[in-house]
């Protein structure tokens, strides 16, 4: 079992900081996907780890063994860069090859080693053809299995996906997932994709400006992001963020009023205190076109667009200035129209609430007897 | 119409290129005249061909030592150069030590400078050091006259190779050796070929050097073409137009040959063509 410890990770291009102090472990034999927004520091971290840049300060612990200090041939990690970086010189069977040739395995090895990757990845036709004869999902898978075919317990993945069209795309996120347990290996995975994010992992590291701001399972850091960047960036659609006041333990949105529970799940934060500007978030899946039932908040709004996913539709709507978002399985009631006005519903214990200055969730909505929609 | 202008302008370019072409044509046909033949008044075109200058040429004392000279401190010299402008380029393309554009300008002007604004230092140079008349010292001048021009050259080359299949070399346990000889130099193997065939041709062309600081042992063909050109009194014809036509055959071959590195040569590597 190898697991990964980063501590204290600093590391700066030119006096712009890259990683500001970062610390995280990574959970061996798992697939943890680091997302954030493009410059967050997710490439930067996996060169690192790589050994591709060297650190300004701090620690990188592989399996218990400080490889800071080390070379990059050194520290035995499978790497698939964004670039397929596929020598051009080379067919596809040598360069699929070409790190097992370099730590000097038997042809024979390869060449098990090789059919076994070819296969998962269904490129045994292309083994003869050099890379300029390739498409770009084909030079992508090629890289994939160059990348896996390394003797490593330890595989970093950055953004290899980027470009591809969605199908190959979903039948490569499955591959890669199958390719994981098959090695029994610790997998980690850059995207700035949210909804990559959500397919592959089974932990997310979400990384802003350099800090990692969470790192939970995936369905934990979905349902109870700790952190307004994590429910900014992982979701599709993404979420409605909502300005919010706090008034006496009730908290003041353009969309209606609810009742503040502070929360049990992060001991650290404290309640808001009254008075408080805060930023409330919501999913677009709690956000319903219905009419109110017993414990939801409800009003009007006007919808604004609607785009057609096919089995679900993202909807748009306008209210009191603001622009809510929600998802619709097609099938269930009628198909909003452009410019129509419809009644929405939502759970305010749906709604997550986050402190503005330090992005940090202070607690989470709850109904708070027959409130009256209120309307700017 | 426009078939018509087509035409002339193509008949006008051929007019050119044979007007260009005639000295050399004439130089040619010489040699394979008996020596009446080359002076005659008008040129001859239709004469009696005869082997007798080639045969004089090559039984001629040290003509054939000359050529061998020639060949081999050329390809010496260009093949010490491009292995160490390759190494230098990439040292300069990779690791970008500080001031590389100053000392790129500056290996640019060592190339710019006339030789004969150097030569006499340098025959002093030569002199004090006891080169002189030495094949390796000559072979060492042309290579240092050869390097900056191949790093200009390989530099452009290698700068134009991702450094991403560095990283996939060192990642996966290469050393800085593999990565150059293994990874990089297979992907610039034009580059190569421009500045070996460029470079070629300027020290095969190198009379100045040669003629000062080289000897009896070491002269080359134009040294040979220079100091046997004046026989019996006159300008021995037969000589000259012979001499030149088996010294202008090797470039000629390499160029036609090389031609689409050729460019890259003479853009130090900016231009890159269709190689």
């Amino acid at each position: 079992m190898t697991s990964v410890a980063f501590s204290g990770l600093t590391k700066s291009y030119r006096g712009t900081p890259a990683l500001d102090d970062l610390t995280l472990t990574v959970r061996a034999d798992s697939l943890t996907v680091l997302c954030g927004p493009p410059q967050s520091g997710k490439s930067v971290l996996l060169r690192l780890l790589v050994g591709l840049e060297k650190t300004d300060s701090g620690q990188i612990v592989v399996d218990g063994q400080d490889v800071t200090k080390l070379p990059p041939g050194g520290r035995r990690i499978g790497y698939v860069p964004q670039s397929f970086a596929l020598y051009p010189h080379l067919t596809v069977y040598e360069n699929i090859a070409y790190p097992m040739r370099l730590q000097g395995a038997r042809n024979a090895d390869i060449a098990a080693k090789v059919e076994r990757a070819v296969q998962l990845l269904s490129i045994g036709h292309l083994l003869k053809k050099r890379p300029d004869q390739l498409s770009g999902g084909e030079k992508q898978r090629v890289a994939i299995a160059r990348g896996l075919l390394k003797d490593a317990q330890i595989f970093v993945l950055d953004d290899p996906l980027v470009g591809l069209d969605y199908k190959l795309r979903e039948r490569l996120m499955d591959d890669l997932r199958t390719m994981r347990r098959e090695l029994g290996a610790t997998f980690l995975y850059a995207t700035s994709d949210a909804l990559e994010a959500l397919t592959m992992a089974e932990d997310i590291v979400v990384m802003d400006r350099g800090r990692v701001v969470e790192h939970a399972p995936v369905d934990r850091l979905y349902h109870e992001p700790q952190h307004l960047r994590s429910m900014e960036l992982v979701g599709f659609p993404g979420s409605n963020l909502l300005p919010g006041r706090i008034d006496a333990g009730i908290c003041v949105t353009p969309i209606g009023r609810f009742a503040v529970t502070p929360e049990a799940t992060a001991p650290d934060a404290t309640a808001p205190a009254n008075g408080a500007e805060v930023i409330v978030g919501l999913r677009p899946e709690a956000v319903e076109l219905q009419p109110a039932g017993t414990g939801q908040l409800s009003g009007q709004a006007s919808v604004s667009l609607v785009e057609d996913l096919g089995g679900e539709q993202v909807v748009y709507l306008e209210t009191g200035g603001l622009t809510l978002v929600t998802c619709l399985s097609v099938g269930r009631g009628e198909t909003p129209a452009y410019g129509q006005t419809v009644a929405y519903r939502f759970d305010p214990a749906a709604a997550v609430i986050f402190d503005p200055a330090s992005s940090r969730r202070v607690g989470c909505g709850c109904f708070e007897g027959q409130e009256k929609i209120r309307h700017a | 119409m426009s078939n018509l202008r087509q035409t002339l302008y193509h008949a006008l370019l051929w007019l050119i290129s044979l007007l260009f072409f005639s000295p050399v044509a004439w130089l040619m046909l010489s040699s394979f005249k008996g020596r009446n033949d080359i002076l005659a008044v008008p040129a001859k075109l239709v004469f009696t061909p005869t082997l007798d200058n080639y045969v004089q040429l090559f039984e001629r004392n040290g003509f054939l030592q000359q050529l061998l000279n020639s060949f081999i401190m050329s390809v010496a010299a260009v093949i010490v150069a491009v292995v160490v402008s390759f190494l230098a380029a990439f040292c300069f393309s990779r690791f970008k030590p500080k001031g590389t554009d100053f000392l790129m300008f500056l290996l640019l002007s060592v190339r710019m400078l006339p030789g004969t604004a150097v030569i006499l230092p340098v025959y002093l140079m030569y002199v004090a050091f006891g080169w002189k008349d030495s094949h390796a010292a000559l072979t060492l001048f042309y290579a240092m006259f050869s390097i900056p021009f191949s790093v200009w050259i390989l530099k452009g080359f290698i700068d134009g190779v991702s450094l991403r299949f560095d990283e996939t070399g060192l990642v996966n346990g290469a050393s800085w050796w593999h990565v150059i000889f293994r990874v990089v130099l297979p992907q610039v193997r034009p580059g190569l070929i421009a500045a070996f065939i460029f470079n070629m041709i300027f020290v095969w062309n190198e009379f100045l050097f040669d003629y000062i600081i080289g000897g009896r042992k070491t002269a080359n063909v134009p040294v040979a073409l220079a100091t046997g050109a004046y026989a019996d009194g006159g300008v021995d014809w037969a000589f000259v137009s012979t001499l030149s036509t088996v010294y202008l055959l090797p470039p000629i071959i390499a160029i036609y040959v090389f031609q689409r590195y050729l460019l890259v040569g003479m853009t130090f590597g900016t231009v890159r063509g269709e190689v």
